[in-house]
């Protein structure tokens, strides 16, 4: 190896030099814990259980994507959780696909835009605001079904069971979220506008980027759509696997999209980070529940690991600030 | 809205705290609607109910004040719940599990803050991830289901009465006095108000910023502690749920009775007027029907209405 | 004759301290306009209305003529006006070619960017000044120098025909100032106007052609340096007779209030020792960023030199000391820091006066102790340093810039240090407040009292100080008497070192 690649090597190692944030040791680590399970049993390779794989990491995939929006303007959404099980609530009303399948982008759009709203121009701090938004949806959300229950319609049931070309359909669900995420973030003037206002936040000029003509209260609004339409995309997928509406399908998810999203390197400070780094971080935490599962760990276990994941990561992550 | 925002009707109305205003309301809504229910004997019953919540409320103002938060305290009250309730401490005396408790709260607390204030995690994410690791350990051992019975003395001490007032209830104005007279009285509060408006100037000052930021998170852990003790005597049996919803409700008691991330013209007593808020907003819903669901929808705008109208006064 | 920018009866005020008062600005094509002034005159508002930060509340901006007016700096940048400003507004996370083109970034395929377009453009504009700089390499990685040239650049990209330079050469070396000026003289000499904001004299004598003084938020006038001297340039600034303004001078009583030696601020400079002795004022002169801030912040932690040995009372300190505990223990020892940012580093600006003055005398005592109220002491210090409030419980943000100053030293003063760093004694406030400030420092060397200063007006270093060290490249290269110190014998020191 001669000294330019050690050195390009190193920078990457450290994430220094780039804006992707520290991205290449959770992919290590991911892949070190796929060979590791792969070795350790005897399932783990089997066509059916990577199959399982991407369909269980598909909801966390998708959240993250949404989730990483807002972070990289320094914001966070506590609300997304709501947002998965509400859409599995309108879609186990006895109304038909036709209506209820826009009507739950729209109304997450809505969420979205009343969180961004919040943030932008009444001044409220983005944990507040989203949380109190995980709290009115989660009201309605139990309004509309107070326990599980409910049929969502075939259409549904079959996007996310189906197979074509012989792949099953969640990983074109997991392709069409990553064309997605990438158009936005590196295929549009918003996304690099959406590093821009991160990076001013970061380093304490919240006015750097409004200083280059970009509309910055709109386009963190728009970050906390996008967030809100991820959920709810998530939502839908989920409607299709468990077949009905359950106000409980979401309870945390916002906390396993923030795990993933810092685990891939993305800073929470904002405007640093990447898609591929947040592709990572679901990867890193769906292996870890995948192989739990196959080394049968009890699920409690699993929560406290995921909670102490998310410590660690958020701990290696050096900031100025003290507080929130 | 902006030229009603400056205008000097709202800046005399915003100097008050936003729960003087609602308790007042419920307390007139309870008064048309249930005369009867207005007497000390109902209301000391319902008021008793939310003494957890005003407990855990006395370190969450702390901690808000120097802009931090700490949502830890779900997982410390049934960390600690359980540690009463499953007998794995058979025939342990009541000191040993109030020092159990406190123990475990310091511990805790003291954990928070040395991430908040020395590596410098995100205060948010610290607390609620501890919560999440505390919540999976008590339910990794207890398999998920019920733990035992509450030793006896719990609920007995619970239900006794002092000057014909419930005695967890003086003990939390006694807490509240307590913790009004450190903020008002001691050179500590004068450090909170001062890292609260400015932690750059308050350092300039000599202002020890770190170690005021750690002892305000210890300082709620114990808080977390002794609700837990409550809250443990009060339900009188084990539980996996117990206590789960108490830390938002904190922050929305918080920010309801005027203190808000980094300021606290509410005091300690805006706050704890938050608190009965609760009480009395439930037992008014119920009044009407509204379920569980209902509160949880109020409880969100509860907080995101306070939260603005104090986003909007500081944007002035 | 048709000038490009004419600002005419410009006012502007925040909050109640009036920044601005009916100033007017013209500026011809191919000119190099310095604008001149002490801190806080009003500058940098000026530029930051002419580059579309502030709005003005009064006047009129012409543009070629035309009126008009600039929501943000987007705007103005499109108008032609490009600003380098000296708190550097490029985005550390953004590449240099991203930075230049951020706001109005080239269109490509399928409604992206047209990357290649960027970059070559960028190429383009860094060659244009003589830099090889790879346009993928983000801002943060840049030196500073190298970012002002970026900021250059993307102004000539841009097509502007206005440059603003606020203070540009503060933090360059003398190498790098020669390139900046090179640059200078290309733009005046294609026809551009240049505003030229500086505090050294030897620059704006060399490069400009006009000169407009600010005061105290007015014009004092407009004059073509080719009439003027430094001497009448500085007495325009001042407004009055330097002597007028500052007290008698003293002298050190022989003691040492502190001594520091073998501080090595980077493993490349060489270790300097100096001594402020009881009763004298010592400044740090020199050209701006060359170790002054650095040396006296690494007394309180709040930077960390590679050594150096602390004496105090009889104490030794090895430096470098803790960050969080710094400015304690020096308080302990019974020294005061005061920080150059009144309104980020220095006050609760939310709180009291009163609250404000004690907060360093609560510091000073155990956290649980029951807090003192301080009354007598409130009322002394606002008497004694003549603070101007409506009572103690005034709060301190709505003061004018020299009583908040005042209220900021108070605090320190308030303690019983006797030894006081102080940054910046004087930003931002009336020449009024300045002669007063200057007197309570004085006053305290008087008592017994050692001060050590740093300011960026080499001309109040030498009226305030007794002995002057003048730094450069991180180390100390000459010591001079204060009363026989000059602007050009600073500089001289400073670059033949």
């Amino acid at each position: 190896m001669n000294p330019s690649s050690s050195s390009l090597f190193g920078k990457l190692l450290a994430g220094r030099g780039s804006r992707q944030g520290l991205w290449l040791l959770p992919l290590v680590i991911a892949l070190a814990m796929a060979l590791w399970l792969a070795a350790a049993t005897s399932q783990f390779g089997q066509w059916s259980n990577l199959a399982n794989l991407v369909a269980q990491g598909m909801p966390l995939l998708i959240t993250a994507v949404g989730q990483m929006f807002v972070v990289l303007v320094g914001g966070l959404d506590l609300s997304i959780g709501s947002v998965v099980s509400f859409t599995t609530a309108i879609l186990a009303l006895d109304l038909p696909g036709v209506i209820t399948l826009p009507g739950v982008f729209l109304l997450a759009a809505l969420i979205g835009a009343t969180n961004g709203y919040c943030i932008t121009r009444l001044n409220v701090h983005p944990i507040v605001a989203t949380l109190s938004m995980q709290y009115v949806v989660l009201g309605i959300t139990r309004v509309l079904r107070p326990v599980s229950g409910g049929a969502v319609p075939d259409g549904v049931r079959w996007m996310v069971e189906g197979t074509f070309l012989g792949l099953p359909l969640p990983v074109f669900w997991g392709i069409a979220t990553i064309l997605l995420a990438w158009k936005l973030l590196y295929g549009s003037r918003y996304g690099l506008h959406l590093f821009a206002i991160g990076g001013g936040v970061a380093s304490g000029s919240s006015d750097a980027a409004r200083n280059f003509g970009i509309p910055a209260s709109r386009n963190i609004m728009l970050a906390y759509v996008i967030c809100s339409l991820f959920a709810a995309l998530a939502g839908v997928f989920l409607a299709g696997r468990i077949v009905s509406g359950d106000p409980n399908v979401g309870l945390l998810m916002e906390l396993d999209a923030i795990t993933a999203v810092a685990i891939g390197g993305t800073q929470l400070s904002g405007g640093v980070g990447s898609l591929h780094g947040t592709i990572i971080g679901v990867a890193v935490l769906a292996l870890l529940s995948n192989g739990m599962n196959l080394l049968n760990v009890t699920p409690f276990v699993q929560t406290a690991v995921k909670g102490v994941l998310l410590l660690a990561v958020v701990a290696l992550q050096s900031r100025k600030k003290i507080g929130l | 809205m902006s030229a009603f925002v400056s205008s000097p009707l709202f800046r005399r109305i915003s100097k008050v705290p936003p729960s003087y205003y609602l308790l007042a309301a419920l307390l007139v809504i309870l008064f048309v609607a249930r005369p009867q229910m207005l007497n000390a004997n109902v209301l000391g019953v319902f008021v008793r109910q939310v003494v957890p919540l005003g407990i855990l409320v006395l370190g969450q103002l702390l901690v808000m004040r120097v802009k931090s938060i700490d949502l830890s305290g779900g997982g410390i009250i049934l960390l600690i719940n359980y540690c009463i309730s499953s007998g794995i401490f058979p025939g342990a005396s009541l000191g040993f599990y109030v020092a159990l408790a406190l123990a475990t709260g310091l511990a805790i607390g003291l954990f928070n803050g040395l991430m908040v204030a020395k590596r410098r995690v995100s205060a948010v994410i610290v607390t609620l991830a501890l919560s999440i690791v505390l919540v999976g350990f008590v339910q990794y051992l207890s398999s998920g289901k019920p733990p035992g019975d509450v030793p006896k003395i719990f609920g007995e001490l619970f239900n006794t009465r002092f000057i014909g007032l419930p005695s967890p209830v003086l003990f939390w104005i006694a807490l509240t006095a307590l913790m009004a007279l450190l903020l008002s009285q001691t050179v500590f509060g004068r450090f909170v108000a001062a890292v609260g408006e400015s932690m750059p100037a308050a350092h300039f000052s000599g202002v020890p910023v770190e170690r005021t930021v750690i002892l305000a998170h210890t300082l709620a852990g114990l808080m977390a502690a002794l609700a837990a003790l409550v809250q443990t005597a009060s339900i009188a049996v084990g539980s996996v749920r117990v206590g789960l919803d108490l830390p938002i409700l904190s922050v929305a008691a918080t920010i309801l009775g005027g203190v808000v991330f980094g300021r606290g013209e509410g005091g300690v007593w805006g706050p704890f007027f938050g608190v009965l808020c609760f009480a009395f907003l439930f037992v008014v819903m119920t009044m009407f029907g509204v379920g569980d669901a209902g509160k949880l929808v109020a409880q969100g705008l509860i907080i995101l209405l306070a939260a603005i109208f104090y986003g909007l006064r500081a944007g002035k | 004759m048709s000038h490009l920018i004419e600002m005419s009866g410009i006012s502007k005020a925040f909050g109640g301290s009036v920044a601005l008062r009916d100033v007017s600005l013209a500026l011809a094509p191919g000119t190099v306009h310095a604008l001149m002034g002490e801190n806080g005159a009003g500058k940098s508002t000026l530029m930051k209305i002419l580059a579309g930060v502030h709005q003005p509340d009064s006047g009129e901006i012409r543009r070629a003529g035309r009126p008009v007016a600039f929501a943000n700096p987007r705007a103005a940048l499109e108008a032609g006006i490009s600003t380098v400003f000296q708190e550097l507004s490029l985005l550390p996370n953004m590449t240099i070619a991203e930075n230049m083109f951020l706001g109005r970034e080239p269109a490509g395929r399928l409604g992206g960017i047209d990357r290649r377009r960027m970059r070559q453009e960028t190429k383009g504009a860094l060659a244009r000044l003589g830099l090889t700089l790879d346009p993928d390499m983000l801002v943060s990685e840049l030196s500073i120098a190298e970012r002002q040239f970026v900021e250059i650049a993307h102004g000539i990209d841009a097509d502007a025909d206005v440059f603003i330079l606020d203070e540009p050469t503060a933090a360059l070396n003398a190498a790098d100032v020669e390139i900046l000026n090179r640059h200078i003289r290309a733009l005046r000499d294609a026809g551009k106007a240049i505003v030229y904001i500086s505090h050294r004299m030897d620059e704006i004598f060399a490069i400009c052609d006009v000169v407009t003084v600010l005061k105290d938020g007015q014009r004092v006038g407009t004059k073509p340096l080719a009439e003027m001297t430094p001497a009448s340039l500085i007495a325009m600034m001042v407004g009055r007779e330097l002597q007028d303004l500052f007290p008698e001078r003293g002298e050190g009583t022989g003691v040492a209030a502190l001594s520091v030696s073998g501080l090595r601020l980077d493993a490349a400079a060489r270790p300097f020792s100096f001594t402020v002795e009881k009763g004298e004022i010592v400044g740090f002169a020199g050209l701006e960023g060359q170790g002054q801030q650095k040396a006296l912040r690494a007394l309180v932690g709040q930077f960390a030199p590679v050594e150096g040995v602390v004496s105090r009372r009889g104490k030794t300190i090895r430096l470098p000391v803790a960050k969080e505990s710094g400015v304690r223990h020096w308080q302990a020892l019974g020294g005061a820091f005061v920080p150059e940012d009144r309104k980020d580093e220095g006050l609760f600006l939310g709180h009291s006066v009163g609250q404000n003055i004690v907060a360093a005398l609560h510091a000073g005592r155990p956290a649980l102790k029951a807090a003192r109220r301080y009354g007598t002491v409130i009322a002394e210090t606002m008497r004694r340093l003549n603070i101007k409030a409506s009572g103690p419980s005034a709060p301190v943000g709505a003061l004018s810039g020299g009583n908040q100053q005042k209220v900021l030293l108070g605090r320190y003063l308030a303690t019983d240090a006797d030894l006081l760093l102080i940054e910046e004694p004087t930003r931002g406030v009336d020449v009024g407040a300045k002669a007063e400030i200057y007197r309570i420092l004085r006053d305290f060397a008087e008592a017994g009292g050692a001060v050590l200063v740093l300011s960026r007006e080499t001309v109040e270093l030498i009226g305030l100080c007794d002995r002057l060290y003048v730094i450069h490249g991180n180390t100390v290269v000459s010591e001079m008497r204060a009363r026989d110190a000059t602007e050009h014998g600073i500089l001289d020191a400073a670059l033949s070192a």
